[in-house]
């Protein structure tokens, strides 16, 4: 594949295209030149409603260039006795042009690729309408938004190479309403890079300021250059580290010194949800959470507060630019993360895939499918789970092959698939 | 005291799972959803922990990260033992909490490799150990080969699970903490509709019937 490709993870796997689900319909061959009286009578007498993807009539080509016409009388029983299940006005349909009905199948389900279409219609013909990506009318990607998308997603993955020749995981979690950079980190379960934050900073518009905290205040801003062509590549021997490919390696993990610390959950997604809880309470110290607010908003009547919340939310709008002491108002606080999107390198883990649910992100884009622990879509897929509080959509970004030959981290990420180690 | 390998006795079981209580209480008080844990090594409770999402700003903090965290902490900086021995350590640990761990916290519970967990409540919204998910019996998750590459993948470890334990108690607690309202609920999006029944939660949690009190998971 040369060029980048955004595809979205459904909430349901996919269906092997033979194997796509199908129900049973009454068919009949009719006469050409009553097609269209048929069809007209069909129509009103046996509307196919839950079948509105699946075509009335198809064309088959006979010897000598002859043309058949098929045609679907009404949805059939899966029952034995299928001439009890008939509509009465398909049966006088079928009388009064003699018809010889038969059982057919057809898809249940519309295609959601066009492999599944081609299968389908060896069956029985369908339309096929390709995904818009507009799922739930949060990913519907214009020219420009996907710009962002892979730009955000090279910056995470020149962010996965640690110093010590070790390729991590990498997250950023970014607004995208306004392409800014809400909080980012590496892994930090080998050693708490707390000397040396693997943290970069950059903002696609020109905001005038960039403002990021980091818990251990020492925030390398590093405008990326994003045309970079990976000219550090002289280097030794990568390893993939990434926490979340392997989060019970742990243990096994051969480097202990003094001087490194370690923690087995500090996984990137984790580390950098924490960095943006960091950045919120800089952002809007003392806003009701411990303090008096809290009580007052505890005290208050459900009906009160409700009316409150709406008349903020009127006037949100207008404030969205307006600041106190350079701060923005609290109006324009989301809640936690609610409206973000993250960049990881790897698809997440369950805890990482839970703890992003808990925070509230919008949509997950992740480079690499994580075959061993991933869970979101690898091992389990948390995205088709209805009973979670919070959903976000999933997509895969898919690199050209210019850059994965070009990057390290995606070269590495390919050709060394199994190559799962620890610190060292 | 419990002698430290033996099972426990119901007795000792509620008398833990009294603690963790004690926990969310505490965590109430700070008006944060209520749920709290121990965690107990040879009879002994050498951590506890209470939810703290709303004081940190941050929903990964759930009790059972915080107590994950102070020995950590104790093990790691104060001790100065590796990774392997903090594994080691874990592996002899039990956690009481007063409601089943999220989806998350049963991951973490098995990274860390817990051997046993009591919970009071299920959680029909986030359950991670047999409501949504069965994060703690490793049967659930295929397991891989590592391949000839080398480097072996470690399989995910499972642990032993109990629910239902004082799960009335902690329910009781969340309803004392949804009456007085969540003041850190996400805004409604419909603020003229009625709220529903959990429009303030954080946290849906289902009562268990009295005649399963105690469920078990294996």
């Amino acid at each position: 594949m040369n060029t980048w490709q955004i595809l979205h993870v459904p909430d349901k796997p996919p269906i092997p295209p033979h194997q796509q689900p199908t129900v049973n319909v009454l068919a009949s061959v009719i006469e050409p030149k009553l097609a269209n009286t048929i069809i007209r009578r069909l129509n009103q007498i046996s509307p196919l409603e839950i079948l509105r993807h699946v075509k009335r009539i198809q064309k088959k080509h006979v010897e000598g260039g002859k043309i058949k016409l098929l045609v679907i009388l009404c949805v059939a029983g899966n029952g034995e006795n299928e001439s009890n299940s008939i509509p009465e006005g398909v049966q006088q349909l079928i009388n009064s042009y003699q018809l010889s009905p038969f059982i057919t199948k057809v898809c249940q389900y519309a295609a959601t690729s066009k492999e599944d279409w081609e299968e389908q219609c060896k069956l029985w013909p369908t339309s096929f309408h390709p995904p818009t990506y507009n799922v739930d009318g949060i990913g519907r990607f214009s020219e420009e938004d996907s710009h962002s998308v892979f730009d955000f997603m090279q910056l995470t993955l020149k962010m996965a190479r640690s110093g010590d020749g070790l390729i991590v995981n990498a997250a950023v979690i970014v607004d995208p309403s306004v392409n800014q950079i809400i909080a980012s980190a590496c892994d930090q379960t080998c050693s708490l890079y707390s000397s040396k934050p693997e943290s970069c900073i950059r903002n696609c518009t020109k905001q005038p300021e960039v403002y990021s905290a980091h818990p251990d205040s020492s925030v390398v801003a590093d405008h990326v250059n994003l045309s970079s062509n990976g000219s550090h590549d002289e280097l030794k021997q990568r390893h993939i580290g990434a926490s979340c490919l392997n989060p019970w390696h742990w243990a096994q993990q051969k480097l202990h010194t003094s001087s490194s610390s370690w923690h087995p959950l500090r996984h990137a997604s984790i580390v950098a949800i924490e960095s943006s809880a960091a950045r919120d309470g800089h952002l809007f110290p003392g806003f009701g959470h411990d303090g008096v607010d809290s009580i007052q908003c505890s005290s208050t009547s459900i009906p009160t507060k409700r009316q409150k919340t709406n008349s903020t939310n009127a006037v949100s709008g207008d404030k969205l630019n307006a600041h106190t002491e350079g701060l923005p108002s609290i109006s324009a606080r989301p809640y936690l993360c609610t409206g973000y999107d993250i960049y990881l390198v790897w698809e997440p883990c369950a805890m990482c895939a839970m703890a992003l649910v808990h925070q509230r992100i919008r949509r997950i884009f992740y480079a690499f499918p994580n075959p061993h622990a991933g869970a979101l879509g690898s091992v389990h897929r948390l995205q088709e789970e209805k009973r979670l509080n919070h959903h976000y959509a999933v997509f895969r970004v898919v690199l050209p092959k210019e850059l994965l030959d070009r990057d390290e981290v995606a070269r590495t990420s390919e050709n060394d698939k199994s190559a799962i180690t620890g610190c060292q | 005291m419990a002698s430290p390998t033996e099972e426990q006795s119901p007795d000792d079981t509620l008398t833990y799972m009294e603690l963790a209580i004690k926990q969310a209480k505490l965590a109430l008080d700070c008006l944060e959803v209520p749920v709290g844990c121990v965690i107990l090594k040879g009879g002994k409770v050498i951590a506890a922990g209470r939810n703290r999402t709303n004081k940190t700003r941050n929903a990964t903090r759930h009790a059972e990260m915080e107590a994950i965290d102070v020995l950590l902490e104790k093990w790691q900086q104060k001790d100065g033992l590796s990774q392997l021995e903090v594994n080691e350590k874990f592996s002899k640990c039990t956690l009481y909490v007063t409601c089943e761990p999220c989806i998350m916290c049963a991951a973490a519970l098995s990274i860390v490799g817990v051997q046993e967990v009591y919970f009071g409540c299920t959680n029909d919204k986030f359950g991670g150990c047999g409501s949504i998910l069965s994060l703690h019996s490793s049967s659930s998750i295929p397991s891989h080969n590592g391949g000839s590459g080398g480097s072996e993948v470690v399989r995910p470890k499972g642990f032993k699970c109990t629910g239902g334990i004082m799960a009335s108690e902690a329910v009781s607690l969340f309803r004392s903490f949804y009456e007085q309202g969540n003041p850190n609920a996400p805004k409604p999006h419909r603020p003229l509709l009625a709220p529903p029944d959990n429009a303030l939660n954080n946290l849906s949690v289902k009562e268990e019937k009295e005649s399963q009190h105690v469920r078990h998971f294996s």
